[in-house]
This record gives structure tokens, sequence and C-alpha cells, in this order.
């Protein structure tokens, strides 16, 4: 593609804030697959989707039913669908292209978080984590809830884990779980509170390994990098952990069934312990030894080179970015509000952050012009260098030889019609992927078409309004009307 | 296979039909990607759009247009179909492009900003963004939903001549009578590299090939030129039309066989083969330069527009085997 001029897949960190979204109040942000669209969830239960591009609106999903604030949004694979969850304990699933509701859900418990099964275009499964028991995995098209397991039972008592809508230890767990799908959906990672990660199969409802996170502290995330091979454990003793993930990314559930097959143990806990050290190895913790803060919000680069986290101290918006290394890059500092939501886009070096107040941050690399890229015989220096001058630099040339015209072979076969293949496609791509939302122009209102400003982003205002138009441009004939204050235009009634 | 073998395979092209609806200069001919539609754009100030079921019949009285587009004060310099052929956009002297709605022939949208003619529009594939140059030698890059520019790149340093989008719309490229061709990229409006020859005339138009890797661009020294632009080695070079005045735009043909067309000084279309370079046919019949030329997307079907003299649209055809 174009690989050679721009890096699809760019490395390096943002450093300073772009620009703001603002909508409403908007609580949790998800990026699309390729990070054209970002979709993101507001109090008062619609669901924004912004077209990342042009930084502008594309479509509002609302519904009558649903009022209470949004707590997680979810994309499926391909952008076709969206999961939200609210605080009236539903889910509700939409469908992108047409902006309409697909099925609505209404759980026993405020789910806090909701992710569709990552392996498929249409996903008919979801894992919700609720406010305060066990995560569960969600059938979208009956409504069926089956709870996962959050601990292992102790052999002792001889109770073996039931499945449907029964807590596996009796007990009422008083503390949300984290949980994750793995890349591909076959197993779901859950961080308890005693501080455990379980790998289950959310087929069978079976816990097939256990890793012991040390420090045995409560993990309030866990999240898996883009690609599948790293993990991420948030935990309360302020630390986050990243894993390397020793199961092959397809197949995961197989390759544990193998592992199984070749341990010589009754099966057990420690059996299941010495399975987890076959699915995660410890790669590196990282924590703030000086201000021992608690984070927020985890999660990887789109590359999985970088991750950042938030600071959970009310009152400020930091981020704090490492490499997977372990060494801390950067802090970013934003406005004094506290920081509820993060995200790092899949392609560019670009983090969107949510404030409290409801505002999106957009964090992009502070960019400092390239001249050689304007002028490609002029080198930009570090320092001053001494010139020295060639022996014939001031010779009248006699004979002026351009001699690159005779040494390019024209007579090469070019082809302008094959396409590479780009950075996103995988091999089991079967449908077409949404990357865009179709815009359809807001019809200007006549007279002062130069100052209709329909979406609320804020940019460093280039425009530049320029002379009224003549009394042709007013076609329709509608007596002129004022439009020009940005909060009237915001309401731009148009999608869709 | 010879060359020799396909310039005898080739089957030429025929004038099929004349299209005389304008009262002044053609400035751009298009097609819409989904075939169905013809637009032209003119210094008369206006645009309209045929069917292509009007034109590809050879009846003797020339079709009437589908749609005339007025709304411009000034005479109308290039026009382009949106991805979903809804929209149309146009950039005219009258520093404006304004964006229409194709079935209803209305004008949705005007977009004020640019402070010298506009001379060259393009919407980006995903037709959610409008790139333009203009002579005040800026390129904008347009909001189609809300009319908004999002950004102005100080592309050249004398009128830009043309803007084109890649097939993903991430980057840009621009052309300039400053004599370079500037590739940008689309969502940071960052420039990426300046393409720049030994000698660099003033350079009339630029477009990206299919897929993306290479650029076309046409100079007013008579010649056409493929450049690879990662490398930034010229590839191809074609020649043997007139090009010395005029912004001609060239294109494409890759319905049956890959060829280049472009229009001409001598009033002439010129079809060379994209590989050997040779020049298979020149399509005579109008009687002032051409200026734009338009392939159709699957049928073998070229558009051609001339100037003031001439002032139709000429359409010409392949013969069926």
């Amino acid at each position: 593609m174009n690989a050679p001029i721009i890096d699809p897949l760019q490395g390096d960190f943002p450093e300073v804030i772009e620009e703001y979204l603002e909508h409403g109040v908007m609580k949790c942000i998800a990026f699309n697959r390729r990070g054209t669209l970002l979709a993101a969830g507001c109090s008062d239960g619609s669901c924004v989707i912004w077209d990342f591009e042009t930084r502008g609106i594309a479509k509002v999903l609302r519904d009558k039913e649903c009022v209470a604030a949004i707590t997680s949004v979810c994309w499926s694979k391909y952008g076709h669908r969206i999961l939200v969850s609210a605080a009236d304990k539903s889910l509700t699933l939409w469908d992108v292209l047409k902006g309409e509701k697909i099925t609505r859900i209404v759980l026993q418990q405020t789910p806090l978080q909701a992710r569709l099964h990552p392996g498929s275009s249409t996903p008919s499964l979801c894992l919700a984590c609720p406010l305060s028991s066990a995560p569960m995995i969600v059938d979208l098209s009956t409504g069926s809830t089956s709870i996962l397991p959050i601990a292992v039972p102790d052999v002792a008592n001889g109770i073996a884990p039931s499945s449907r809508n029964k807590y596996s230890d009796g007990t009422p767990p008083f503390t949300p779980t984290a949980a994750c799908f793995n890349k591909y959906g076959d197993l779901v990672y859950v961080g308890n509170s005693k501080g455990e990660i379980l790998v289950i199969d959310h087929k069978s409802n079976q816990i097939r390994a256990l890793v012991p996170v040390s420090g045995a502290a409560v993990i309030k995330n866990i999240v898996f990098s883009r690609n599948g091979q790293y993990l991420l454990t948030n935990s309360n003793d302020r630390t986050i952990r990243i894993y390397d993930n020793l199961l092959p990314l397809k197949n995961g559930l197989e390759a544990l069934v193998d592992i199984e097959k070749g341990i010589a143990e009754p099966n057990g806990i420690e059996k299941m312990k010495m399975v987890g050290s076959k699915c995660l190895a410890l790669f590196r913790e990282f924590q703030d030894s000086i201000t021992k803060m608690h984070w927020k919000a985890p999660c990887f680069s789109g590359d999985g080179e970088w991750v950042i986290a938030g600071s959970a101290s009310k009152g400020e918006h930091k981020i704090y970015i490492w490499d997977r290394a372990g060494y801390l890059v950067k802090i970013l500092e934003g406005p004094k509000e506290a920081l509820i939501d993060l995200a790092w886009h899949p392609v560019h070096p670009i983090i969107v952050s949510v404030s409290l107040t409801g505002w999106v941050y957009i964090w992009a690399k502070d960019y400092t012009e390239n001249w050689s890229a304007f002028a490609p015989d002029f080198k930009e220096l570090e320092e001053n260098e001494e010139y020295v001058e060639r022996e014939d630099e001031f010779d009248l040339n006699t004979e002026t030889e351009k001699v690159k015209e005779s040494n390019i072979n024209e007579d090469e076969e070019v082809d302008i019609v094959a396409v590479d293949k780009d950075a996103f496609s995988d091999s089991d791509m079967s449908q077409e992927e949404l990357c865009f939302l179709p815009a359809i122009p807001c019809p200007d209102v006549p007279e002062r078409q130069g100052k209709c400003v329909g979406s609320s982003s804020k940019l460093m205002d280039r425009n530049h309004s320029g002379s009224p138009l003549s009394e042709e441009a007013m076609q329709n004939g509608q007596a002129a009307n004022h439009a020009s204050s940005p909060l009237e235009v915001k309401v731009c009634l148009c999608d869709s | 296979m010879s060359s020799d073998q396909s310039l005898e395979s080739f089957r030429p092209y025929t004038l099929t039909q004349t299209l005389n609806g304008h009262l002044r200069a053609i400035s751009s001919v298009k097609f819409s990607h989904d075939g169905r539609l013809l637009a032209s754009s003119s210094a008369d100030k206006t645009l309209l759009t045929y069917s292509l079921s009007s034109i590809s019949n050879s009846d003797s009285t020339p079709p009437s247009p589908l749609q005339k587009f007025t709304g411009h004060e000034q005479g109308v310099s290039d026009l382009v179909f949106s991805s979903d052929s809804r929209f149309l956009v146009s950039a005219s002297d009258d520093k404006t492009i304004r964006l229409w709605d194709v079935p209803t022939a209305t004008c949705l949208k005007t977009l004020i900003g640019h402070t010298n003619y506009v001379f060259c529009v393009n919407f980006n594939p995903q037709s959610n963004m409008i790139v333009s140059g203009a002579f005040d030698e800026t390129v904008r890059i347009w909001d189609v939903k809300t009319g908004k520019c999002l950004k102005v790149l100080p592309a050249h340093s004398d009128p830009v001549t043309a803007v084109d989008f890649n097939r993903d719309g991430t980057m840009i490229v621009t052309s300039s009578y400053d004599g370079l061709c500037r590739i940008w990229d689309a969502s940071t409006g960052h420039c990426m590299k300046t393409l720049i020859d030994d000698e660099n005339p003033p350079v009339s138009f630029v477009k990206f090939s299919p897929n993306g890797k290479f650029i076309l661009v046409g100079t007013l020294d008579n010649t056409l030129r493929l450049w690879n632009y990662s490398t930034g080695k010229i590839l191809k070079t074609y020649t043997g039309h007139t090009n010395s005045k005029y912004c001609i735009s060239s294109t494409f043909s890759v319905t049956n066989g890959k060829y280049i067309v472009s229009g001409s000084e001598d009033s002439c279309v010129y079809l060379w083969e994209l590989q050997s370079r040779k020049v298979v046919q020149k399509l005579e019949g109008h009687t002032d330069p051409v200026i734009s030329v338009a392939s159709h997307p699957t049928e073998n079907i070229i558009a051609s527009g001339a100037l003031d003299n001439d002032r139709t649209v000429k359409i010409w055809t392949q013969e069926k085997e």
C-alpha cells in the first residue's frame, strides 16, 4: 500500500491535547477496529458515534426505553454492531449502519462492562460483568445467562461447580470481578478478588487453568492487547502486571486440553496451577513507587508496544505511558478533572481520554514540520556543520551531462491495478468491514452560510468566513435565518 | 505477447455521440462510480448530467441532459461525483465549492473559504471529506456533513492545478504551476513528500493510479509521466500530444487492457498503451483543445470535452467484436 511513506502501524506516543469533543456528558468510549469511528456512551442513555477523521458526529443511537447512563460500549469485530450496557441493568445491541436497535435485555444487576464475542461479525454471545456478582455469558438472541465460576471450588467440600444461575461457591461475592475474552473468544480470562487469573472455557463453564498473581490482591481490570499476545491485570495493590500469552491465538482451548492431558496429576487446584503456568508468563510489573497511585482504565497501544493507565486519584487527569519493557516514558497531564476512561487509537499514536465533565480529549503527537518533505534536497541539521567545498565546486562545467536520463529503463512492466493486502486484513474475513458511515451533508440554511458550524468539536479555528452569498443562493426562497450560535446548530438533525 | 501483437488486436474507439448542451467551453467531464451518469462542467456557470443509456445509443439526435445545475456565479472549473453517486461537488471561479444533490439538482451546501478561483476538487473514497485546490495556492480539506473547513494546507507557491485522494483515503497528492507534486497525509495534513525532477515545468495535472501506488503527472512540456512516488522514480513517459498551455486532464483506462487517455491542444484525444508507451489511437473530431477526458468504470467508453470554439462533449465507444 503506502508503507514506504506512512507507516501503517505508527510507533511513538502522543504528547499534547490536540482537540476535544463535546456532546452531552460522555462516560465511556471505544474505537472500532481501524480507528475510523469512535463510539461514546453518554449519561442520558444515548450512544454517539464520532467520525474520527472529520471529528464530527456521524450518528446518534438513542432509544426511548433507555435513559440511564451508559456504563460501557463495545464494537463487534467488523464494526457492524455495538453493544451498550447501562445503569438501568440493560444491555442493548444496535445495528450501526441502520441505527436501529436489534435487541434489549434486562439483567438482574447493572453490568459495569459488557463485551461482545470477538470471534464473529454478528455475535450472539456477550460477556457481562455486573456490579457485584460474578461475570456471566449472555446469549443475546435468547436472553439466557450463564454465570461463570469465579473461584475454584474446594475439593474437600465436594461441591462441583454448578452452571445455571447459581453462585459456584455459595457465597455472594462483594467486589466486581473483571473478565475479558481472548482474541478469538474461545476462552474467558477472569481476574477474581483472591488475586487469581482463571482461564475458563465458557461453553462448558469449566475453569481450565489458574494463575495466581503475586500479592493476591483483588484484580480490578484484565485486558488483552489487540494482537492477543499480551495480557495485563490491574490490581488493588496498585500494580499493573503484564503477562505473555503462551497459548496459540487460535484454538487456544484445544491447546489447553492438550496441556492438561500432558500433566500426570489428578484434577484439582494443583493441576490447574500447572496448566496455568503454561498459559501465562509474568513479564513485567508497573507501579508508581513514589506516589503509590491506584490505576484506572489501563490498556495497550494498538501494536501492543506501549501500556497506558490513568491515575485514579480524583481531581487530576494524568495518563502514564510505559513501554512494554517497563520504562515510564511519559506522563500526560490534562486539566484538573478526574479521568474516567481511556483508549489508544488502533493505528495512530493518538490517545483518547474521557474526563468527569463528560468531555473527550484527544491527545496526539506535537508535530514539528518536517522540512525535508517540502524540499527533498533540504537537509535538517541538529547543529552547525562546517561546510567543506569540493575541488571542482566552482569550476565552469563545459560538459553538463545529465546522466540520469539514459539510465531509466522504461520498458519494465508496471502494475497499476493490483492492491497490496493492508495491515488489517485477516485471513478469515468473510464479511466486509464497516469502516465509515455515509456522510449526508446537512443542507445549508440560506443566508450566513459561512457560519454554519454543525459539529461540536473545537478546532484551532481556521474557518475563514468569506463574503455572504448573493440572492442566487437562496433557491428555496426561505426567509433569511440566523443559525449562527454554535449551540443551536449543534442539534443538526440530519442523522439518517 | 509482443507489443506489436497487442497493437494489432486493439479495437479502435469511434465517435458515437456529440453533446452540445453547454453554451461555453467545457472544463471537466466525469462518469459516476456506478457508471450510470456522465456529468460535465463549463465556463457557462452550469453543470449538466446525462444518463448513460441516453448517450450510449448512436442516435443522430443528440440526447438532452437529465439535469441542469445552476447556482454558481462564475464559470466552473471542476466537478466530481461522490462514491455512492448521490452527490456532486463543483469548484468555481466565484471562489466557492458547491455540493449538489444529484437526483434533484439542488445545491445542498456552499463551501466558502478560498480567497481565489477554486480550480480542482475531489472526494475521498469514504466521501466524508472533500479536498480542493485553488489559485490562492492553498489546498483545503472540508467536512461533507457540516461544510466546515477542517484543514488548510500551505501546499504550493503557485496556483494548485490538481488534487486527488488515493484509494483508501489516507493520502492526498497535489500539483501546481510551481513545478512540484506533493504527497500529504490526509488525517494530519502534514506533507509527506515532494517530487522533484531536474527540470520542473509547471504541473498541470496529477492523479493516483487505481491501486494508489503510482501517480500520473501531466506537465506543460507536452509530457505525461508515471511516477512511483515512494521511490521518487519516473517509470514511464508518454509523449506525442501537445500540452503547453492548458491544464488538460488525463486518466487510466482499465476496462479492456491498460491504457492512458489524455486530451491534447491539437484537438485530439490520445490513447497510449500503458506498458509500451506507444500511441495506439488519436481520436479526432473536436475543433478546439480537448481539456478533459473520462473513462467509464466498466464499459469501454471515453468521454471528452473541449474549449470554447467547440463546446461539445463527445462520447467515443470501442467497436464491439
